[in-house]
Protein backbone atom coordinates (compact mmCIF):
# COMPACT_ATOMS: atom_id res chain seq x y z
CA UNK A 1 0.00 0.00 0.00
CA UNK A 2 2.60 2.10 1.42
CA UNK A 3 4.44 1.26 -2.51
CA UNK A 4 1.45 2.17 -4.05
CA UNK A 5 1.51 6.02 -2.33
CA UNK A 6 5.06 6.43 -3.44
CA UNK A 7 4.37 5.47 -7.10
CA UNK A 8 1.18 8.10 -7.07
CA UNK A 9 2.79 10.66 -5.45
CA UNK A 10 2.41 14.09 -7.03
CA UNK A 11 2.92 17.35 -5.53
CA UNK A 12 0.19 18.85 -3.48
CA UNK A 13 0.20 22.17 -3.32
CA UNK A 14 -2.04 23.65 0.00
CA UNK A 15 -3.24 27.36 0.44
CA UNK A 16 -4.30 28.25 4.23
CA UNK A 17 -5.85 31.24 4.25
CA UNK A 18 -9.43 32.88 5.41
CA UNK A 19 -9.89 36.58 5.45
CA UNK A 20 -9.33 37.92 9.02
CA UNK A 21 -5.63 38.74 10.20
CA UNK A 22 -4.59 36.68 13.96
CA UNK A 23 -7.02 33.57 13.36
CA UNK A 24 -3.43 31.21 13.65
CA UNK A 25 -2.85 30.98 9.41
CA UNK A 26 0.77 31.11 9.87
CA UNK A 27 0.57 28.68 13.39
CA UNK A 28 -1.69 26.14 11.65
CA UNK A 29 0.57 26.05 8.61
CA UNK A 30 3.91 25.83 10.96
CA UNK A 31 2.02 22.79 12.56
CA UNK A 32 0.83 21.40 9.81
CA UNK A 33 4.09 21.20 8.06
CA UNK A 34 5.72 19.62 11.04
CA UNK A 35 3.33 16.70 11.10
CA UNK A 36 3.61 16.14 7.58
CA UNK A 37 7.17 16.12 7.85
CA UNK A 38 7.20 13.73 10.99
CA UNK A 39 5.41 11.33 8.32
CA UNK A 40 8.31 11.51 6.38
CA UNK A 41 7.16 14.14 4.00
CA UNK A 42 9.06 16.58 1.96
CA UNK A 43 7.65 19.81 2.64
CA UNK A 44 7.84 23.12 2.08
CA UNK A 45 6.67 26.33 3.78
CA UNK A 46 6.45 29.04 1.75
CA UNK A 47 5.04 32.01 3.42
CA UNK A 48 3.82 34.11 1.24
CA UNK A 49 1.91 36.21 3.71
CA UNK A 50 4.23 39.27 2.38
CA UNK A 51 4.09 42.41 3.75
CA UNK A 52 2.84 40.54 6.79
CA UNK A 53 5.35 37.35 7.22
CA UNK A 54 6.05 35.96 10.14
CA UNK A 55 6.13 31.88 9.69
CA UNK A 56 9.57 31.80 10.18
CA UNK A 57 8.64 33.06 14.04
CA UNK A 58 5.76 30.10 14.79
CA UNK A 59 8.83 28.27 13.58
CA UNK A 60 11.10 29.26 15.86
CA UNK A 61 14.13 30.71 13.32
CA UNK A 62 15.46 34.24 13.32
CA UNK A 63 15.41 36.24 10.79
CA UNK A 64 16.63 34.67 7.38
CA UNK A 65 18.91 36.02 5.24
CA UNK A 66 17.21 35.30 1.84
CA UNK A 67 13.91 35.86 1.25
CA UNK A 68 10.60 35.58 -1.13
CA UNK A 69 11.31 39.13 -1.86
CA UNK A 70 15.01 38.54 -3.23
CA UNK A 71 13.72 35.96 -5.48
CA UNK A 72 10.83 38.04 -6.68
CA UNK A 73 13.18 41.00 -7.10
CA UNK A 74 15.50 38.59 -9.26
CA UNK A 75 18.62 39.35 -6.69
CA UNK A 76 17.99 35.63 -6.80
CA UNK A 77 16.91 33.67 -10.28
CA UNK A 78 16.56 30.52 -8.57
CA UNK A 79 13.93 29.82 -6.32
CA UNK A 80 16.16 26.76 -4.63
CA UNK A 81 18.35 29.23 -3.07
CA UNK A 82 15.40 30.88 -1.25
CA UNK A 83 14.84 27.73 0.10
CA UNK A 84 15.69 27.46 4.10
CA UNK A 85 16.34 24.20 5.84
CA UNK A 86 14.82 24.12 9.30
CA UNK A 87 16.07 22.48 12.26
CA UNK A 88 13.28 19.82 11.25
CA UNK A 89 14.15 17.19 9.00
CA UNK A 90 12.26 17.17 5.61
CA UNK A 91 11.19 20.52 6.48
CA UNK A 92 12.13 24.03 4.78
CA UNK A 93 11.38 27.23 4.25
CA UNK A 94 10.77 29.80 2.18
CA UNK A 95 10.46 32.98 4.49
CA UNK A 96 9.02 36.18 3.11
CA UNK A 97 10.55 38.23 6.48
CA UNK A 98 12.04 41.65 5.95
CA UNK A 99 10.51 42.26 2.23
CA UNK A 100 10.65 45.41 0.59
CA UNK A 101 8.11 47.54 0.90
CA UNK A 102 5.99 47.10 -2.18
CA UNK A 103 6.79 43.35 -2.07
CA UNK A 104 3.30 43.34 -0.80
CA UNK A 105 2.03 43.96 -4.24
CA UNK A 106 3.83 41.95 -6.70
CA UNK A 107 2.46 42.69 -10.05
CA UNK A 108 1.30 39.72 -12.45
CA UNK A 109 4.98 38.84 -14.13
CA UNK A 110 6.24 38.22 -10.33
CA UNK A 111 3.19 36.45 -9.61
CA UNK A 112 3.21 33.70 -11.82
CA UNK A 113 7.06 33.49 -12.12
CA UNK A 114 6.68 32.36 -8.46
CA UNK A 115 3.55 30.27 -9.03
CA UNK A 116 6.17 28.62 -12.51
CA UNK A 117 9.12 27.91 -10.01
CA UNK A 118 6.72 26.70 -7.57
CA UNK A 119 5.68 23.70 -9.65
CA UNK A 120 8.98 23.33 -10.44
CA UNK A 121 10.38 22.49 -7.28
CA UNK A 122 11.56 19.30 -5.50
CA UNK A 123 8.84 18.06 -2.39
CA UNK A 124 6.04 16.16 -1.80
CA UNK A 125 3.57 19.13 0.03
CA UNK A 126 4.00 22.75 -0.99
CA UNK A 127 2.35 24.82 2.03
CA UNK A 128 1.25 28.64 1.56
CA UNK A 129 0.95 30.57 4.43
CA UNK A 130 -1.51 33.41 2.91
CA UNK A 131 -2.04 36.75 4.42
CA UNK A 132 -5.57 38.10 5.71
CA UNK A 133 -7.51 40.22 3.58
CA UNK A 134 -8.63 38.90 0.11
CA UNK A 135 -6.73 41.01 -2.43
CA UNK A 136 -6.40 39.65 -5.58
CA UNK A 137 -2.72 38.30 -4.98
CA UNK A 138 -4.14 36.31 -1.78
CA UNK A 139 -6.75 35.04 -3.67
CA UNK A 140 -5.03 33.71 -6.51
CA UNK A 141 -2.66 31.78 -4.58
CA UNK A 142 -5.66 30.22 -3.32
CA UNK A 143 -7.29 29.20 -6.38
CA UNK A 144 -4.12 28.18 -7.59
CA UNK A 145 -3.59 25.57 -4.87
CA UNK A 146 -4.49 22.01 -5.06
CA UNK A 147 -6.73 22.56 -1.92
CA UNK A 148 -7.69 25.73 -0.24
CA UNK A 149 -7.65 25.65 3.40
CA UNK A 150 -9.88 28.04 5.51
CA UNK A 151 -9.36 28.96 8.95
CA UNK A 152 -12.31 30.79 10.87
CA UNK A 153 -12.66 31.52 14.71
CA UNK A 154 -15.75 30.68 16.38
CA UNK A 155 -16.83 34.59 16.40
CA UNK A 156 -18.87 36.72 14.00
CA UNK A 157 -16.21 38.99 12.81
CA UNK A 158 -14.11 35.84 11.47
CA UNK A 159 -17.23 34.41 9.88
CA UNK A 160 -18.06 37.16 8.29
CA UNK A 161 -14.44 37.34 6.61
CA UNK A 162 -14.65 34.02 5.72
CA UNK A 163 -17.60 34.08 3.58
CA UNK A 164 -16.60 37.39 2.34
CA UNK A 165 -13.44 35.42 1.15
CA UNK A 166 -15.32 32.74 -0.15
CA UNK A 167 -17.03 34.81 -2.42
CA UNK A 168 -14.34 36.98 -3.40
CA UNK A 169 -12.48 33.91 -4.48
CA UNK A 170 -15.49 32.16 -6.01
CA UNK A 171 -16.36 34.92 -7.96
CA UNK A 172 -12.36 35.71 -9.27
CA UNK A 173 -12.42 31.82 -10.48
CA UNK A 174 -15.52 32.02 -12.23
CA UNK A 175 -13.74 35.62 -14.05
CA UNK A 176 -10.84 33.23 -15.19
CA UNK A 177 -13.21 30.70 -16.67
CA UNK A 178 -15.26 33.49 -18.81
CA UNK A 179 -13.79 35.05 -21.63
CA UNK A 180 -16.83 37.19 -22.60
CA UNK A 181 -16.53 40.65 -21.68
CA UNK A 182 -20.05 41.56 -20.67
CA UNK A 183 -20.23 38.45 -18.66
CA UNK A 184 -16.82 39.55 -17.30
CA UNK A 185 -18.55 43.04 -16.30
CA UNK A 186 -21.89 41.66 -14.51
CA UNK A 187 -19.41 39.46 -12.20
CA UNK A 188 -17.55 42.39 -10.84
CA UNK A 189 -21.10 44.36 -10.56
CA UNK A 190 -22.19 40.75 -8.58
CA UNK A 191 -19.02 41.43 -6.15
CA UNK A 192 -21.03 44.96 -5.04
CA UNK A 193 -23.76 43.39 -2.66
CA UNK A 194 -26.17 46.27 -3.60
CA UNK A 195 -25.93 45.86 -7.51
CA UNK A 196 -28.48 47.45 -9.42
CA UNK A 197 -29.49 44.40 -11.13
CA UNK A 198 -30.63 42.51 -8.20
CA UNK A 199 -28.07 39.75 -7.90
CA UNK A 200 -27.84 38.50 -4.50
CA UNK A 201 -26.59 35.04 -4.62
CA UNK A 202 -24.37 32.62 -6.85
CA UNK A 203 -27.33 31.51 -7.92
CA UNK A 204 -28.95 34.99 -9.00
CA UNK A 205 -25.45 35.22 -10.64
CA UNK A 206 -25.68 32.26 -12.55
CA UNK A 207 -29.55 32.23 -13.65
CA UNK A 208 -28.28 35.65 -15.03
CA UNK A 209 -25.28 34.89 -16.27
CA UNK A 210 -27.41 31.59 -18.06
CA UNK A 211 -29.95 34.06 -19.02
CA UNK A 212 -27.02 35.91 -21.64
CA UNK A 213 -25.15 32.65 -22.64
CA UNK A 214 -26.62 28.95 -21.57
CA UNK A 215 -23.51 27.32 -22.03
CA UNK A 216 -21.07 29.53 -20.00
CA UNK A 217 -23.66 29.13 -17.34
CA UNK A 218 -23.44 25.46 -17.29
CA UNK A 219 -19.33 26.14 -17.03
CA UNK A 220 -20.07 27.97 -13.97
CA UNK A 221 -22.52 25.99 -12.32
CA UNK A 222 -19.47 23.27 -12.78
CA UNK A 223 -16.80 25.40 -11.31
CA UNK A 224 -19.36 25.38 -8.40
CA UNK A 225 -18.76 22.05 -7.84
CA UNK A 226 -15.48 21.69 -8.53
CA UNK A 227 -14.74 24.38 -6.18
CA UNK A 228 -13.83 22.58 -2.53
CA UNK A 229 -12.66 25.27 -0.13
CA UNK A 230 -11.61 23.20 3.32
CA UNK A 231 -12.62 24.31 6.39
CA UNK A 232 -10.89 24.37 10.05
CA UNK A 233 -12.19 25.93 13.01
CA UNK A 234 -9.48 27.25 15.33
CA UNK A 235 -9.97 28.19 19.05
CA UNK A 236 -12.67 25.95 19.90
CA UNK A 237 -13.46 26.42 23.36
CA UNK A 238 -16.50 24.72 23.49
CA UNK A 239 -18.94 21.56 21.92
CA UNK A 240 -20.89 24.72 20.22
CA UNK A 241 -17.96 26.31 18.64
CA UNK A 242 -17.21 22.72 17.12
CA UNK A 243 -20.54 22.93 15.69
CA UNK A 244 -20.32 25.87 14.11
CA UNK A 245 -18.10 24.00 11.38
CA UNK A 246 -21.37 22.12 11.01
CA UNK A 247 -23.13 24.61 10.80
CA UNK A 248 -21.03 26.56 7.72
CA UNK A 249 -20.65 23.79 5.88
CA UNK A 250 -24.82 23.54 5.94
CA UNK A 251 -24.77 27.54 5.09
CA UNK A 252 -22.62 27.85 2.57
CA UNK A 253 -23.94 24.39 0.92
CA UNK A 254 -27.71 26.43 0.61
CA UNK A 255 -26.01 29.72 0.07
CA UNK A 256 -23.53 29.51 -2.48
CA UNK A 257 -23.83 26.24 -3.46
CA UNK A 258 -20.45 24.87 -3.03
CA UNK A 259 -19.08 22.05 -0.64
CA UNK A 260 -17.17 23.10 2.18
CA UNK A 261 -15.20 20.57 3.47
CA UNK A 262 -14.70 20.52 7.56
CA UNK A 263 -11.69 19.28 7.98
CA UNK A 264 -11.45 19.82 12.08
CA UNK A 265 -11.00 22.08 14.71
CA UNK A 266 -8.37 23.48 16.89
CA UNK A 267 -8.99 23.45 20.47
CA UNK A 268 -7.89 26.43 22.34
CA UNK A 269 -5.13 26.20 24.87
CA UNK A 270 -2.95 28.54 27.14
CA UNK A 271 0.20 26.47 25.56
CA UNK A 272 -0.13 27.63 21.84
CA UNK A 273 0.38 31.10 23.66
CA UNK A 274 3.11 29.91 25.68
CA UNK A 275 4.69 28.40 22.75
CA UNK A 276 4.53 31.54 20.55
CA UNK A 277 5.93 33.12 23.30
CA UNK A 278 9.04 31.16 23.56
CA UNK A 279 9.22 31.09 20.01
CA UNK A 280 9.59 27.42 20.07
CA UNK A 281 6.87 25.48 17.18
CA UNK A 282 3.45 24.02 19.43
CA UNK A 283 4.20 20.62 17.76
CA UNK A 284 7.66 20.83 19.28
CA UNK A 285 7.06 22.05 22.45
CA UNK A 286 3.79 20.64 23.57
CA UNK A 287 3.85 17.38 21.38
CA UNK A 288 0.95 15.53 23.21
CA UNK A 289 -1.08 19.05 24.11
CA UNK A 290 -4.67 18.80 22.74
CA UNK A 291 -4.47 21.67 20.17
CA UNK A 292 -1.52 19.80 18.73
CA UNK A 293 -3.35 16.42 18.82
CA UNK A 294 -6.20 18.32 16.76
CA UNK A 295 -3.69 19.74 13.90
CA UNK A 296 -2.46 16.07 13.63
CA UNK A 297 -5.99 14.51 13.25
CA UNK A 298 -6.38 17.56 10.88
CA UNK A 299 -3.43 16.43 8.75
CA UNK A 300 -4.57 12.77 8.72
CA UNK A 301 -8.37 14.49 7.66
CA UNK A 302 -6.12 15.86 4.59
CA UNK A 303 -4.21 12.96 3.54
CA UNK A 304 -7.14 10.73 3.39
CA UNK A 305 -9.32 12.91 2.21
CA UNK A 306 -12.10 13.00 4.97
CA UNK A 307 -13.57 15.28 6.93
CA UNK A 308 -15.74 15.55 9.97
CA UNK A 309 -19.24 14.22 10.57
CA UNK A 310 -21.92 14.84 12.51
CA UNK A 311 -21.69 11.38 14.23
CA UNK A 312 -18.14 12.40 15.41
CA UNK A 313 -19.43 14.86 17.80
CA UNK A 314 -21.98 12.81 19.24
CA UNK B 1 -27.64 23.27 -7.61
CA UNK B 2 -30.78 24.54 -6.41
CA UNK B 3 -31.64 27.95 -4.46
CA UNK B 4 -32.86 27.30 -1.09
CA UNK B 5 -36.42 27.64 -1.90
CA UNK B 6 -36.56 25.31 -4.55
CA UNK B 7 -35.26 22.61 -2.34
CA UNK B 8 -37.47 19.12 -1.24
CA UNK B 9 -38.30 19.21 2.37
CA UNK B 10 -35.67 16.13 2.67
CA UNK B 11 -32.88 18.22 0.96
CA UNK B 12 -33.21 21.18 2.87
CA UNK B 13 -33.43 18.94 6.52
CA UNK B 14 -30.16 17.19 5.02
CA UNK B 15 -31.60 13.78 5.22
CA UNK B 16 -32.09 10.82 2.69
CA UNK B 17 -35.23 10.52 1.45
CA UNK B 18 -35.08 6.92 3.33
CA UNK B 19 -34.23 8.84 6.72
CA UNK B 20 -36.74 7.41 9.68
CA UNK B 21 -38.60 9.44 11.97
CA UNK B 22 -36.64 9.62 14.14
CA UNK B 23 -33.40 10.89 12.06
CA UNK B 24 -35.99 13.38 10.77
CA UNK B 25 -36.17 14.87 14.05
CA UNK B 26 -32.93 14.62 14.67
CA UNK B 27 -32.22 16.55 11.97
CA UNK B 28 -34.98 18.89 12.36
CA UNK B 29 -33.62 20.01 15.98
CA UNK B 30 -30.06 20.57 14.19
CA UNK B 31 -30.98 22.40 10.83
CA UNK B 32 -33.20 24.54 12.91
CA UNK B 33 -30.21 25.73 15.50
CA UNK B 34 -28.03 26.35 12.44
CA UNK B 35 -30.68 28.34 10.82
CA UNK B 36 -31.79 30.10 14.23
CA UNK B 37 -31.79 34.10 14.00
CA UNK B 38 -28.98 34.18 16.45
CA UNK B 39 -26.81 31.50 15.03
CA UNK B 40 -23.34 33.09 13.90
CA UNK B 41 -22.50 30.86 11.22
CA UNK B 42 -25.00 32.80 9.12
CA UNK B 43 -23.74 36.22 10.45
CA UNK B 44 -23.69 38.34 7.28
CA UNK B 45 -24.80 35.58 4.49
CA UNK B 46 -28.09 35.70 5.56
CA UNK B 47 -30.64 38.82 6.15
CA UNK B 48 -32.81 38.86 9.28
CA UNK B 49 -36.01 38.56 6.79
CA UNK B 50 -34.13 35.60 4.82
CA UNK B 51 -33.28 34.10 7.86
CA UNK B 52 -36.89 33.87 9.26
CA UNK B 53 -38.22 32.44 5.79
CA UNK B 54 -36.43 29.56 6.15
CA UNK B 55 -37.15 29.20 9.51
CA UNK B 56 -40.88 29.23 8.24
CA UNK B 57 -39.51 26.24 5.74
CA UNK B 58 -37.92 24.15 8.02
CA UNK B 59 -41.02 23.71 10.57
CA UNK B 60 -43.20 23.05 7.30
CA UNK B 61 -40.83 20.31 6.26
CA UNK B 62 -40.53 18.87 9.81
CA UNK B 63 -44.26 18.62 10.04
CA UNK B 64 -44.54 17.46 6.59
CA UNK B 65 -42.00 14.71 7.27
CA UNK B 66 -42.63 13.31 10.59
CA UNK B 67 -46.71 12.64 10.58
CA UNK B 68 -46.57 9.14 8.51
CA UNK B 69 -49.52 10.57 6.45
CA UNK B 70 -48.75 13.57 5.57
CA UNK B 71 -45.06 12.05 4.50
CA UNK B 72 -46.52 9.11 2.20
CA UNK B 73 -48.40 12.35 0.25
CA UNK B 74 -45.44 14.24 -0.08
CA UNK B 75 -43.32 11.51 -1.22
CA UNK B 76 -46.30 10.76 -3.67
CA UNK B 77 -45.81 14.38 -4.75
CA UNK B 78 -42.15 14.54 -4.99
CA UNK B 79 -41.96 10.91 -6.96
CA UNK B 80 -44.53 12.94 -9.56
CA UNK B 81 -42.31 15.71 -10.13
CA UNK B 82 -39.33 12.65 -10.44
CA UNK B 83 -37.42 14.62 -7.62
CA UNK B 84 -37.46 11.18 -5.34
CA UNK B 85 -35.93 7.69 -6.76
CA UNK B 86 -38.83 4.49 -6.71
CA UNK B 87 -38.55 3.08 -3.79
CA UNK B 88 -39.10 -0.80 -2.65
CA UNK B 89 -40.97 -1.20 -0.29
CA UNK B 90 -41.23 1.73 2.10
CA UNK B 91 -38.08 0.79 3.54
CA UNK B 92 -37.98 4.72 4.81
CA UNK B 93 -40.06 3.38 8.54
CA UNK B 94 -37.33 1.14 10.78
CA UNK B 95 -39.01 -2.21 11.20
CA UNK B 96 -40.25 -1.97 14.72
CA UNK B 97 -42.39 1.09 13.84
CA UNK B 98 -46.29 0.56 13.90
CA UNK B 99 -46.74 1.38 10.46
CA UNK B 100 -46.00 -2.20 9.53
CA UNK B 101 -49.58 -3.32 10.43
CA UNK B 102 -50.60 -1.00 7.61
CA UNK B 103 -49.64 -3.19 4.73
CA UNK B 104 -52.11 -5.36 3.32
CA UNK B 105 -52.19 -8.88 5.01
CA UNK B 106 -51.04 -10.73 1.78
CA UNK B 107 -47.66 -8.77 2.03
CA UNK B 108 -46.78 -10.26 5.46
CA UNK B 109 -44.84 -13.77 5.49
CA UNK B 110 -46.49 -14.35 9.17
CA UNK B 111 -48.08 -17.23 8.49
CA UNK B 112 -51.65 -16.89 10.20
CA UNK B 113 -52.11 -17.25 14.31
CA UNK B 114 -54.00 -19.77 15.13
CA UNK B 115 -57.62 -19.04 16.89
CA UNK B 116 -57.17 -20.16 20.68
CA UNK B 117 -54.34 -17.95 21.94
CA UNK B 118 -55.68 -16.62 24.72
CA UNK B 119 -52.67 -14.86 25.80
CA UNK B 120 -51.77 -13.31 23.26
CA UNK B 121 -55.90 -11.68 23.71
CA UNK B 122 -55.12 -10.10 27.00
CA UNK B 123 -51.60 -8.33 26.28
CA UNK B 124 -51.39 -5.10 24.52
CA UNK B 125 -51.60 -5.42 20.67
CA UNK B 126 -48.38 -5.88 19.06
CA UNK B 127 -49.12 -3.28 16.53
CA UNK B 128 -51.71 -0.42 16.84
CA UNK B 129 -54.93 -1.63 14.34
CA UNK B 130 -54.65 0.27 11.06
CA UNK B 131 -56.18 3.77 11.45
CA UNK B 132 -60.06 4.50 10.50
CA UNK B 133 -59.82 5.71 6.39
CA UNK B 134 -61.21 9.33 7.16
CA UNK B 135 -62.10 11.97 4.32
CA UNK B 136 -58.76 13.46 3.76
CA UNK B 137 -58.46 16.85 1.72
CA UNK B 138 -55.77 16.69 -1.19
CA UNK B 139 -53.53 19.30 0.23
CA UNK B 140 -51.10 18.09 2.82
CA UNK B 141 -52.55 18.95 6.44
CA UNK B 142 -49.78 21.18 8.43
CA UNK B 143 -50.68 21.83 11.85
CA UNK B 144 -53.57 24.68 12.68
CA UNK B 145 -52.86 26.64 15.10
CA UNK B 146 -54.04 25.02 18.18
CA UNK B 147 -56.30 27.96 20.28
CA UNK B 148 -58.26 26.94 23.56
CA UNK B 149 -56.97 25.20 25.79
CA UNK B 150 -54.80 21.96 25.93
CA UNK B 151 -56.93 19.54 27.89
CA UNK B 152 -56.21 15.58 28.23
CA UNK B 153 -59.30 15.34 25.88
CA UNK B 154 -58.22 18.53 23.86
CA UNK B 155 -54.94 16.60 22.88
CA UNK B 156 -56.48 13.30 22.28
CA UNK B 157 -58.73 14.85 19.36
CA UNK B 158 -55.63 16.92 18.25
CA UNK B 159 -53.74 13.95 17.71
CA UNK B 160 -56.20 12.33 16.04
CA UNK B 161 -56.71 15.11 13.92
CA UNK B 162 -53.16 14.72 12.73
CA UNK B 163 -53.89 11.42 12.42
CA UNK B 164 -50.79 9.96 14.53
CA UNK B 165 -51.14 6.69 16.38
CA UNK B 166 -50.56 6.71 20.36
CA UNK B 167 -47.82 4.23 19.75
CA UNK B 168 -46.09 6.22 17.56
CA UNK B 169 -46.01 8.83 20.06
CA UNK B 170 -44.91 6.53 22.62
CA UNK B 171 -42.19 5.47 19.85
CA UNK B 172 -40.70 8.54 19.33
CA UNK B 173 -41.24 9.92 22.81
CA UNK B 174 -41.01 6.78 24.89
CA UNK B 175 -43.05 7.54 26.88
CA UNK B 176 -45.29 4.44 28.34
CA UNK B 177 -48.56 3.71 25.86
CA UNK B 178 -50.37 3.38 29.36
CA UNK B 179 -49.41 6.82 30.59
CA UNK B 180 -50.16 8.61 27.19
CA UNK B 181 -53.67 6.91 28.06
CA UNK B 182 -53.27 8.65 31.64
CA UNK B 183 -52.72 12.27 30.49
CA UNK B 184 -55.55 12.03 27.42
CA UNK B 185 -57.92 10.78 30.17
CA UNK B 186 -56.76 13.14 32.78
CA UNK B 187 -56.21 10.60 35.17
CA UNK B 188 -54.05 12.30 37.52
CA UNK B 189 -53.71 10.15 40.49
CA UNK B 190 -52.27 7.61 38.23
CA UNK B 191 -49.29 9.96 36.85
CA UNK B 192 -45.68 9.94 37.89
CA UNK B 193 -45.13 13.18 40.18
CA UNK B 194 -45.55 16.63 38.90
CA UNK B 195 -41.58 17.49 37.19
CA UNK B 196 -41.90 13.62 35.06
CA UNK B 197 -45.34 14.59 34.02
CA UNK B 198 -44.23 17.90 32.82
CA UNK B 199 -41.42 16.40 31.08
CA UNK B 200 -44.05 13.84 29.67
CA UNK B 201 -46.15 16.83 28.39
CA UNK B 202 -43.43 18.52 26.93
CA UNK B 203 -42.30 15.32 24.86
CA UNK B 204 -45.55 15.09 23.51
CA UNK B 205 -46.13 18.47 22.79
CA UNK B 206 -42.91 17.90 20.63
CA UNK B 207 -44.25 14.80 19.33
CA UNK B 208 -47.54 17.22 18.04
CA UNK B 209 -45.77 19.52 16.64
CA UNK B 210 -47.19 21.70 19.61
CA UNK B 211 -45.44 24.76 21.49
CA UNK B 212 -44.35 22.66 24.23
CA UNK B 213 -44.15 25.84 27.00
CA UNK B 214 -48.03 26.15 26.31
CA UNK B 215 -49.26 22.69 26.11
CA UNK B 216 -47.26 22.12 29.26
CA UNK B 217 -48.16 24.65 31.03
CA UNK B 218 -51.81 24.89 30.48
CA UNK B 219 -51.80 21.03 31.14
CA UNK B 220 -50.36 21.49 34.76
CA UNK B 221 -52.50 24.32 35.65
CA UNK B 222 -55.43 21.42 35.40
CA UNK B 223 -53.20 19.33 37.26
CA UNK B 224 -52.79 21.80 39.72
CA UNK B 225 -55.90 22.22 40.09
CA UNK B 226 -57.01 18.31 40.39
CA UNK B 227 -54.96 17.68 42.58
CA UNK B 228 -55.45 20.62 44.90
CA UNK B 229 -59.44 19.94 45.11
CA UNK B 230 -59.08 16.44 46.14
CA UNK B 231 -56.67 16.78 48.58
Amino acid sequence: MIELQDALRKKEIWAIGGGKGGIGKSLITGNIGIHLARLKKNVLLVDADLGGANLHTTLGIGVPETTLSDFLNRRVENIQDVIIKTSIPNLSLISGAQDFLDAANPNFAQKTRLLRHLETLDADYILLDLGAGTSFNILDFFLFSDHGILVVLPEPTAIENAYRFIKSAFYRRFKKVVANQNIKDVIDAAMDQKNAMGIRTPFDLIERVKSMEQEVGEILELEVLKFRPKLVVNQVRTKNDIQIGFSMKSACQKYFGINLEYLGYVEYDDCVWQSIRSKRPLAIEYPYSRPSRCIERIVHNLLRKEQLTLSMLY
Amino acid sequence: MKKIEDLNFYELLEVSPAASAQDIHKAYERVRRIYDPNSIALYSLFTADETAAIHRRIEDAYRTLIYEDNRRKYDAKLRERDEMPEMPDIPDIPASSPSKAYEPASARTLPPLPEAKPFIDEAEPQYAPPPPEKPQSEEIATVSQFIGEFTGPAIKALREQLGISQRTVANQTKVGLRYLDYIEAEEFRKLPARPYLRGFIMLYAKALGCDAERMAGDYMKRYDAAMAAKT
